[in-house]
């Protein structure tokens, strides 16, 4: 009923509308931000308004993509991508992160292009041959973090390749593409459960323990928590996705516990994070410092923010990557972040129902994987920043700066905008949509 | 078009626009938001993990909740209050916005107002005449005194008690003006009482004996409040030290007063002889000698002493024999206990602020033990130190029938409970030998025409140095209204130096009308 609502025929027309709409908000956006910065002389005139030319291009070229492949998707879903890329080019361009030079463009085009690959290759049931290259993926995402540990810098606790490249991004789509070989075929065994607690068989669970123990532990040795937890909240809305049992949830819930006390036991670098999320005020200037000072930055934006581009949310350090939502929350406010977090849960929501529409478990999986891993770091980094959880220094999709972050998170994104087209026949109107 | 963009947004209009901008940007995420949230969606297939969409959607919504607790009640937390105080450095920015509030004088005159368009600039009408008691508000050198105590009044941050209801506060915008702070400082009197200095070192509390507001607080030399780094490197002048409340100094013969009100209590008037070869009080100290045998041996001649002098005359004549003899005969537990009511080995609090206090240093006042020790003490030398301040408060408890006043520097700040020193009759009776020590004794040069002025002249002995020069007064006789305590370092005789400041700031002090 709600396609009625909307009297507009086809997915790619209503993208397009609701891309209009996201169009017309990042130009709000931007103008003030721009105008700062030509006000400022920070950045040559012409260059200014070039991020802004790049996206409304960019996004158009891939409507008039996903037209050309015949998409017949989830509009809502490219519009809330469309949307929250939007949002990130902008809070990129405030922070000044297009003033150096023509190349801290390049990611951007280049998330819009991993967006109509990952499209073209999912939708229509097109990406079922994908299920068979998942060792490919396991072997690929294994040895990118075993060359990390080799080749790279450490720089802030963490490892980074040179160039400040963290290809540990391609890591996460890599092994939800092999999670979702793996359980697609094994969809029987890891359902059975007796009296509510799942119980696969020993066998199985043996097995991918220990497959799944490698990049745990490298995600250890690279001293990326936030990827370790990532990682297996990820593999624990998979395991979910495909027994739908609610055990597994339980079960995860316990493990993630029993997890996260061992680390702050063992761990002097996570005890640390820890103790500040605890209490911030014992040691305010220093460890305390980062928090403290995004919590200010919240404090200052009220419920309607400073606006765009009149904050001051360079004091927060690395407010660039990790905490840009205080800055966000800086400027947009309260209501502005609820808009925003709403933005998300309705990509979220969308992508979990793309997946749920798909005709195989394979791409059920894939779906919940994707949709699953981006939601989970959201919600960790928005946590974090606020200080509702401790902060786990991974950065916020979409919006966080970082040229593999951003490529990374639109070719899934893109993916789950190709499974929200199944390929089936165009819906029957009589069925109840809702 | 670049150019003509950059200036249409620094025009006044560009303002608006850009508030226009943030409603507009605000307004199509929401149609967006709901857009989005309302747009076909596709068939629901096997599932559609519900519960998975559940417990996300909860887990943002607890979190935007917790967020919203920082973000729009932060400052009901007392800790990240005071870190938001102290560390916000967004404190700058927020006054673009927040026009930091000025400090006004009782007649509501400017003594400290923000320069719009310079977030840290501040103007002081006063200059160095009034840094001290105001201090500065400086982006490297950090808030002092009054302007670091009101800082939240100053800057916008509202006490919990003043602020709007809960609903008002989240959903308009944050004030956009600080509140202005009122102090009991008359800008005149403060500017006139500095330059009767010309930069020496010294200090001037004036004071209401009745409830203690501080009409001016004075400690010269000054500094400039735009630019303390001076003051701090100056280590000849030490500009930055307020003497009138930091600076401990013997009392010398300012002590006398309350010396003399405690021996009236207790019953104590003794008739002496008061002998030109002094007291010696024990059998290992040098004699204690009126002023008058130093100034009669100058000349060659022998001072024959006092005889048969009087509780009065001694402190009309500032006998130092007379009265380390009396405070002997008071004994020990008098002493001690009168040291502890006038809060001697206390600070004073002068200024109530909303996140602090503003408190003088504690004098130094130890117990006597043995009374043949109270020899020294009693005319105010020995070990006992104090702050102008500290005389200013005793001096008006004489001049308020026996009720010391706590000093107020602040229009609103509470009274405070007024100490009770000696008795109305005790009171009375210093009071009267204070006017006599104006019309015949040490401080003649205060006699004026029109003005009965009470006072006490001190010459405090410091090792090493020239004498510390005090004059503490109050008028006039009947029904005082106004203490003037006037304290030159090194200045020698306290009638010399000291006395003609204070008499002319009471002269000015009444031309104002603050002498009635």
């Amino acid at each position: 009923m709600s396609e009625k609502r909307l009297s507009v025929s086809s997915p790619v027309a209503a993208a397009a509308c609701l891309f209009a709409l996201d169009a017309l908000a990042v130009v709000a956006a931007l103008l003030p931000v721009v105008g700062a910065q030509i006000k400022s002389g920070t950045v040559p005139a012409l260059f200014s308004f070039l991020p802004l030319g790049v996206y409304l291009t960019g996004f158009l070229l891939s409507l008039g993509w996903l037209k050309l492949i015949g998409w017949r998707g989830d509009a809502g879903l490219f519009g809330s991508s469309a949307l929250l890329c939007g949002i990130g080019l902008v809070m990129q361009a405030r922070m000044g992160g297009f003033s150096m030079d023509w190349q801290q463009l390049l990611p951007l085009p280049a998330g819009i292009l991993a967006m109509m690959l990952g499209a073209a290759v999912t939708s229509g049931g097109r990406g079922a041959w994908m299920s068979k290259v998942g060792w490919l993926a396991y072997a690929g995402a294994v040895g990118l973090m075993a060359a990390m540990l080799a080749l790279g810098n450490r720089f802030r606790g963490g490892v980074f390749m040179p160039g400040n490249m963290n290809p540990s991004e391609l890591v996460k789509p890599l092994l939800v593409l092999f999670l979702a070989s793996y359980l697609s075929r094994r969809d029987r065994e890891f359902s059975s459960a007796t009296i509510g607690i799942p119980t696969p068989p020993l066998r199985d669970l043996l097995v991918l323990a220990g497959l799944w123990c490698v990049p745990t532990a490298l995600s250890i040795l690279l001293h990326d928590l936030g990827l370790m937890m990532l990682l297996n909240a990820t593999l624990l809305i998979m395991l979910f996705a495909v027994a739908r049992r609610t055990g597994y949830l339980a079960l995860g819930l316990l493990a993630a516990t029993a997890a996260g006390y061992a680390v702050q036991r063992f761990s002097a670098h996570a005890r640390a994070r820890f103790d500040v999320w605890l209490d911030p005020f014992t040691d305010p200037t220093g460890k305390g410092w980062q928090t403290l000072q995004a919590l200010s930055a919240m404090y200052s934006g009220g419920l309607w923010g400073a606006g765009l581009g009149s904050g001051e949310p360079h004091s927060i350090p690395i407010v660039t990557s990790d905490f840009i939502y205080a800055a966000l929350a800086e400027e947009i406010g309260l209501f502005g972040c609820a808009l925003l977090v709403l933005a998300y849960l309705i990509f979220f929501s969308r992508g979990f129902r793309a997946a749920g529409g798909s005709e195989t478990v394979y791409g059920r999986l894939l779906g919940a994987g994707l949709a699953g891993s981006i939601a989970v770091q959201a919600l960790l980094n928005i946590a974090g920043v606020v200080k509702a959880l401790p902060m786990t220094g991974i950065t916020l999709p979409f919006i966080s700066h970082g040229g593999s972050s951003m490529v990374t998170v639109m070719l899934m994104a893109g993916m789950l905008v190709g499974l929200s087209d199944t390929g089936r026949a165009a819906p029957e109107r009589k069925e109840a949509d809702e | 078009m670049h150019e003509a963009f950059a200036s249409l947004l620094n025009s006044a209009a560009g303002a608006v626009l850009i508030k226009i901008l943030k409603a507009v940007f605000l307004a199509v995420l929401s149609i967006g938001v709901v857009s989005m949230a309302v747009t076909a969606k596709p068939k629901r297939g096997t599932t559609s993990f519900t519960l998975l969409r559940i417990i996300f959607a909860v887990a943002f919504v607890a979190v935007l909740c917790y967020q919203a607790y920082w973000q729009l009640l932060g400052f009901s937390h007392p800790k990240f209050a005071r870190f938001l105080r102290r560390y916000n450095r967004r404190a700058n920015a927020a006054e673009i916005q927040v026009l930091r509030g000025p400090i006004l004088d009782r007649r509501g005159r400017v003594l400290a107002a923000p320069v719009r368009g310079d977030i840290w600039a501040r103007r002081y009408p006063l200059g160095d005449a009034a840094a001290h008691p105001l201090g500065y508000y400086h982006c490297k050198y950090g808030i002092t005194a009054v302007e670091r105590v009101e800082d939240p009044l100053l800057s916008g941050y509202l006490p919990e008690s003043d602020e709007p209801p809960l609903s008002k506060r989240i959903l308009t915008p944050r004030a956009k003006e600080g509140k202005e702070v009122e102090l009991n400082l008359d800008a005149r009197l403060q500017l006139f009482a500095y330059d009767q200095f010309q930069g020496r070192p010294g200090a001037a509390v004036v004071m209401n004996p009745r409830d203690g507001s501080l009409l001016a607080l004075v400690s010269s030399p000054g500094f400039d409040p735009r630019h303390p780094q001076s003051a701090f490197t100056n280590t000849v002048t030490k500009c930055a030290f307020n003497r009138a409340v930091q600076g401990l100094y013997p009392p010398g013969s300012t002590f006398k007063p309350l010396v003399a009100g405690m021996a009236f209590d207790a019953g104590i008037k003794p008739v002496m002889d008061c002998p030109g070869s002094g007291y010696t009080p024990g059998p290992h100290t040098a004699p204690i000698r009126d002023s008058e045998y130093y100034a009669y041996a100058r000349n060659g001649q022998v001072w024959p002493g006092w005889n048969n002098m009087n509780l009065k005359q001694a402190i009309v004549h500032s006998s130092n024999v007379y009265f380390a003899r009396l405070g002997v005969q008071c004994g020990t537990e008098r002493f001690n206990s009168m040291l502890a009511r006038a809060g001697l080995n206390a600070p004073v609090r002068y200024f109530a602020g909303s996140v602090g206090e503003l408190k003088s240093v504690a004098g130094n006042a130890p117990a006597v033990e043995k009374p043949l020790q109270l020899a020294q003490p009693a005319i105010g030398q020995g070990r006992i130190l104090v702050t102008p301040l500290h005389v200013a408060c005793y001096t008006a408890a004489v001049a308020a029938d026996g009720k010391m006043p706590t000093p107020r520097l602040g229009a609103f700040d509470p009274p405070g409970e007024p100490v009770r020193l000696f008795s109305a009759a005790a009171a009375a009776y210093v009071r009267s030998a204070m006017r006599e020590v104006v019309t015949s004794g040490t401080g003649k040069a205060a006699n004026l025409r029109g003005l009965a002025i009470c006072g006490k002249t001190g010459t405090a002995q410091v090792p090493g140095g020239k004498d510390h020069a005090w004059f503490t007064c109050f008028a006039p006789e009947k029904n005082p209204s106004l203490v003037v305590t006037v304290l030159v370092e090194h200045g020698g005789f306290g009638a010399k130096s000291a006395l003609p400041i204070a008499r002319d700031i009471m002269v000015e002090a009444q031309k104002l009308g603050y002498v009635k």
